[in-house]
């Protein structure tokens, strides 16, 4: 996967960052939208070179909706873990059986590890200590597995099959 | 111990002194005298809705310069206390990939944010100096993340001194214009904006100033971050 070229990376970076601008003001003044619009470019001038590798590739229809899709599904699974843990922490007896587990990832982009290294820690129960190329070492509230391919299906597969059509 | 005893007694006595005088001011009661002409008047005066902005900006632009000038002292002084012929960073633990690439991915985030805190100066708190130190916070970030990263010298202070001269000049035009330093010409003179108070483009030459100060602040704290991180190098003096 190479690099997009100079021109869709800074229309990308300034895309977003008018978005954010919209956001942050939350109005349509044709005032705020040039003075967002001149700062966008501004910005995306300054900084679209550390913040984007594939440029409007980004904008795929399918990475997006796939992102959108991405969205309730880890909200979910957020919601469910947390109940585990809290059932956890109300158990009289306390069932946790922690250790530190190496997994892998098939992901090979840096944003993708990212992304997925942070769901893995907002799913309570786990949370990413070290990232070294492919290699996960996660801390695991409830250790199942200690091997590596059965530690990957527990934790980092369910999430890698929606990050990897969105990041790779 | 003696000592701490002393010390102790020492700040009581002083906090009870304070706390006494402190008692002759009526809390939550009207005690406004200046303050009451700045709330009546600011909009009709400079056009900003934000009272804070336009006492700090307009009504006492000195204040807001001498803190600049503070700032750029700090900065110089930094700069040449640390100053050496041969310095780089000398780190050597590059952060995780966790780290490296959320703070690639944040820069235009925090940078696009402190952009939006010091143009809307005139209408949300906020203003030139949390802004400027908003986006020094981007540059920090990159500073800690990567090991090697340094900003361009060549295009940063520059940036920094035109900034401050560009502050001083907009005073300089009002004296011109105005017969006083820091005369608000665009808003007393030329009445830009008068007919859209509470929007983006009014407020005479609050943004202007604002977004210069937020400019020079944002250069200045990153130069303070880059002088005190870098380190000698082995045997260069």
């Amino acid at each position: 996967m190479g690099e997009a070229s100079r021109i869709s990376r800074y229309i990308y970076t300034v895309l977003i960052l008018f978005i954010i601008w919209l956001f942050l003001t939350s109005s349509l003044d044709p005032q705020e939208l040039t003075i967002g619009a001149i700062f966008s470019l501004v910005v995306g001038a300054l900084t679209y070179e550390v913040f984007t590798e594939r440029g409007l590739g980004n904008l795929n229809p399918k990475r997006v909706l796939y992102f959108i899709a991405y969205i309730p599904y880890f909200l979910w699974a957020m919601i469910m873990a947390n109940l585990d843990v809290a059932y956890r922490v109300l158990h009289p007896k306390r069932p946790i059986n922690p250790g530190i587990v190496e997994c892998k990832t098939t992901l090979t982009n840096n944003v993708g590890k990212l992304a997925l290294a942070n769901s893995i820690t907002l799913t309570p129960g786990t949370i990413t200590l070290d990232v070294k190329g492919d290699r996960y070492f996660i801390h695991w509230i409830d250790v199942k597995d200690k091997s590596v391919e059965g530690a990957s299906e527990n934790i980092t597969k369910p999430f890698e099959k929606f990050l990897k059509v969105i990041f790779e | 111990m003696v000592k701490r005893i002393l010390a102790i007694v020492f700040i009581l006595i002083i906090g009870f002194w304070m706390a006494k005088a402190l008692d002759q001011v009526p809390f939550g009661q009207d005690r406004m005298l200046v303050g009451k002409y700045y709330l009546e008047h600011v909009k009709e005066e400079t056009g900003a809705v934000n009272a804070v902005t336009a006492v700090v900006v307009n009504y006492r632009g000195f204040d807001t310069l001498g803190e600049v000038t503070v700032l750029f002292i700090a900065s110089t002084g930094v700069a040449a206390l640390l100053w050496r012929k041969k310095r780089k960073r000398t780190a050597k633990t590059e952060g995780s990939v966790v780290l490296t690439t959320g703070a690639r991915l944040l820069l235009p985030f925090i940078m696009l944010f402190g952009v939006y805190i010091f143009i809307h100066g005139h209408l949300t708190p906020g203003g030139g100096f949390p802004g400027g130190a908003t986006i020094a916070t981007a540059f920090l970030f990159l500073y800690l993340a990567f090991t090697v990263y340094e900003v361009d010298h060549k295009i940063f202070e520059p940036l920094e001194g035109l900034a401050g001269v560009g502050y001083v000049t907009v005073g300089l035009i009002g004296l011109a214009i105005g017969g006083y330093f820091l005369f608000d010409w665009i808003w007393q003179t030329w009445g830009i904006g008068k007919e859209n108070i509470g929007r983006l483009l009014s407020a005479g030459f609050i943004p202007i100033i604002y977004t210069l100060i937020g400019i020079k602040v944002g250069t200045e704290l990153t130069g303070i971050v880059d002088n005190m991180i870098k380190e000698p190098e082995e045997g260069g003096q």
